[in-house]
């Protein structure tokens, strides 16, 4: 009998180490497992706020380099300050002194003065007459060290240093590429409001080492930053029509964009630095041309009955977008980079002009004029999101940041007074004036210089 | 030694356990999360205080049987309600009324204004009974309640109002005859609620909240997490997430290990995002939780979100 009931079910057999295996992994999902997931899960929210950090003066390398070291430190806590993302402790609340940055410093000393962050550096003058500068940038609360660097470079660019390690502070802080290795070109302004002379120059972002490009006998105009920064191209006033130019910065060498006979003006370069788009006119209407600087020949991208002008590319290159009466008002209008139909993304109250696109791609500021005012804003691509950034008498001309977090444009207050540069950033916080030796308009950023 | 098990069986109990086993897990993964709570101020309340407002009485009742009142109305026998109103004579409304042949002139009288400055004699012909006139919308029943008041009114204030002060009646509001307007009525509604009033001497309500009236362990530990977060901007696109981090705390609320992080970040700015997270966690420690509430908080997760403060 057994014998058949064995064949007819067969027997399942387990040995008695399998069954106690068994029942402790039942045992787990009972009872561990449970414990794990029973973990309460608590959501925090809160505000964005400044990050405080604690920016001791660089160390001296030899008795000689005080003077640059809190140079550079102050470079570096003036670039983190306007930037409104982190808030710069006084140095007079320090506690510990720095006097070695090859050993870890006493966080306990740094957290007692509410820092979070660290940074502690040196610099040192070399044999051979360079300036290295050592960088160290601390999370107070874990100990940790987020980034060291060491730079060389010749004496008189230590302004430049300080700009480098105030991107990489920012980087390894914010997650997001810096914008502070960078310049800007602009129109110089001086002199009565009927009489003003205005001069192409050249600064740093943060308003230092200000260079004047050309003498103030001409009128210029939109002078745009070339991708390899060693070139701008702008529009001048001269004895003929105005024209469009290029200038190289180096070594001061000028020429004449196109061959058009008429007008040509809001000139930009490509985002690959091989062709300049800008705005020729015809009669009372203009449109958009580029111009190949190789071959030096030239394509019509519009061909409307109507003014187009302040085209910018996007910065693949792919599409421009650009200012258009062709609906009645001056309305903002995206199309292919090679031409073809063009596509309205603009359609607020009042009428729109000098779109810019981002460096990242993703906004496309704008002037808006309406109701009596000029407002600075931005919108998607596609026209969606826009949102006014500042609003007022008049403001005008946006460019953005190498980073496209931050907006630089000028605000002309009205009456006797003439226009300054501010910057804001893209959510319309922490506006800033940015100082320049007179008054100033038509502010182009450069791309970062490294 | 081998035990022989019949292969059914195995299955069966290979089958309740994976079953048992999956519902424990997925079902108490939601068990205890908290929810955001908003913090509520409260006053600070001794033990005795406590134990006096919660004691009760003890001969009172176990829940409130009624609903509150606190006025009872006596309970009236409802009188003929309609009779009452009944009392005045019927409002007696024109539908067409009177013919008035003025308003139709009047608007043909002003088309012609700009003529005016030219032949200024034009206003001398009766300026008053035009300025009298605007009022073209005939509404049949306030015409009908003009006259009814007309009525009554003579008798009352005929030595008063001289026929100067007759010309803006048509709109007067009489402050004294608001208690004309009123309904007169008596109360014709019974008192639908309760009888007695309330002594509210109850034994405590089965619902009464009064004891946890206070911020969870969970907001706790949020409001004083928050004082050391420094969140990081994300820009204007940043897309909402959180970052998990594991904590755990001794008694005294200091930390028992680095807190650990618990999500990957994806991004450099998630990343700064997590560091900003176990930096607060840190520097905020330690933390002073309920010590009722230990085993819950002596291990648990905060997750750090993208999003602003409510």
């Amino acid at each position: 009998m057994l014998t058949k009931h064995e064949t007819i079910h067969e027997p399942f057999l387990i040995g008695r180490r399998q069954v106690l295996s068994g029942l402790a992994l039942s045992g787990f999902i009972l009872g561990g497992a449970h414990r794990v997931f029973a973990q309460a899960r608590v959501p925090v929210t809160g505000d964005v706020a400044a990050l405080p950090i604690a920016i001791p003066n660089f160390i001296a390398g030899t008795p000689s380099d005080g003077e640059v070291s809190i140079g550079v430190t102050q470079v570096i806590t003036n670039n983190l300050k306007r930037s409104g993302l982190f808030a710069p402790i006084d140095q007079a609340a320090y506690i510990e002194k720095v006097v070695n940055i090859d050993t870890a410093p006493q966080f306990q000393s740094w957290k007692a003065i509410g820092a979070q962050a660290l940074v502690t550096g040196r610099m040192t003058r070399l044999s051979n007459g360079r300036l290295k500068a050592e960088l160290r940038l601390w999370d107070v609360a874990t100990g940790q060290q987020l980034t060291g660097q060491q730079y060389d470079t010749s004496p008189e660019y230590w302004r430049r240093i300080a700009h480098i390690i105030s991107d990489q502070i920012y980087e390894r802080l914010t997650g997001e590429k810096g914008y502070f290795d960078s310049r800007v070109v602009f129109v110089d302004e001086t002199g009565a409001k009927e009489r003003r002379v205005k001069r192409l120059a050249l600064m740093d972002q943060d308003g230092a080492n200000v260079r004047y490009l050309t003498r103030g006998s001409d009128l210029v105009l939109t002078p745009r930053f070339s991708p390899s920064t060693q070139e701008i191209t702008y529009m001048e006033f001269g004895q003929g029509d105005p024209r469009v130019y290029l200038l190289n910065i180096e070594t001061g060498q000028r020429e004449i964009v196109g061959n058009f006979p008429g007008m040509t003006f809001s000139p930009r370069f490509s985002p690959d630095g091989q062709r300049v788009i800008m705005s020729l006119q015809q009669g009372s209407n203009s449109n958009l041309f580029v111009m190949d600087l190789r071959s030096k020949s030239t394509t019509r991208l519009t061909d409307t009955p109507a003014i187009d002008t302040s085209p910018s590319y996007a910065p693949d290159g792919a599409r421009i977008c650009f200012e258009s009466d062709r609906g009645g008002k001056p309305q903002i209008y995206v199309m292919p980079a090679t031409g073809g139909p063009a596509q309205r993304i603009s359609f607020g109250e009042g009428s729109y002009s000098t779109p810019v696109w981002s460096p990242r791609g993703d906004y496309i500021a704008f002037t808006k004029q309406g109701s009596g005012q000029f407002s600075i804003g931005i919108m998607k691509p596609d026209g969606s999101g826009e949102r006014i950034l500042t609003s007022g008498f008049h403001n005008e001309g946006p460019t953005f940041a190498p980073n496209g977090r931050v907006l630089m444009f000028f605000r002309d207050p009205g009456g006797n007074g003439g226009p300054s540069l501010f910057t804001v950033d893209i959510s319309g916080r922490n506006e800033l004036r940015v100082p320049t030796p007179g008054f100033a308009s038509d502010p182009a950023w450069s791309p970062l210089l490294s | 030694m081998k035990v022989k098990i019949d292969k059914t069986l195995a299955a069966s109990i290979a089958l309740h356990v994976l079953v048992l086993g999956w519902g424990l897990v997925s079902f108490s993964t939601k068990a205890l999360e908290v929810e955001p709570e908003d913090s509520v101020p409260v006053d600070v309340v001794s033990a005795d205080q406590l134990a006096h407002v919660m004691a009760g009485v003890k001969s009172g009742k176990k829940e409130n049987p009624k609903p509150l009142v606190e006025k009872v109305a006596e309970a009236k026998p409802v009188e003929d309600a309609v009779g009452k109103i009944t009392d005045k004579a019927p409002v007696v409304t024109d539908t067409a009324p009177p013919p008035q042949p003025k308003p139709v002139e009047k608007p043909v009288e002003k088309m012609p204004d700009p003529p005016k400055p030219v032949a200024e004699a034009k206003p001398k012909e009766e300026p008053k009974p035009v300025e009298k006139k605007p009022d073209p919308p005939v509404d049949p029943i306030a015409e009908a309640l003009k006259k009814e008041e007309k009525k009554p009114k003579p008798p009352i204030q005929a030595a008063t109002p001289p026929p100067q002060l007759q010309k803006p009646k048509e709109r007067t509001f009489d402050q004294s005859k608001i208690a004309a307007l009123l309904d007169k009525r008596d109360p014709a509604r019974q008192a639908t609620t309760g009888d007695t009033l309330n002594s509210n001497a109850a034994l405590g309500l089965s619902k009464g909240k009064a004891a946890d009236n206070s911020a969870t362990w969970g907001s706790l530990f949020k409001q004083q997490v928050d004082r050391c977060w420094k969140k990081p901007y994300g820009g204007v696109d940043a897309k909402d997430f959180f970052m998990e981090v594991q904590v755990k705390l001794r008694r005294d609320g200091s930390l028992e290990v680095a807190p650990i992080p618990l999500t990957e970040p994806r991004s450099s700015y998630q990343r700064v995002f997590l560091e900003s997270a176990l930096r607060a966690t840190i520097e905020c420690a330690p933390y002073r939780l309920p010590a009722a509430f230990f085993e819950e908080w002596k291990d648990f997760i905060p997750q750090f979100s993208t999003e602003e403060r409510g």
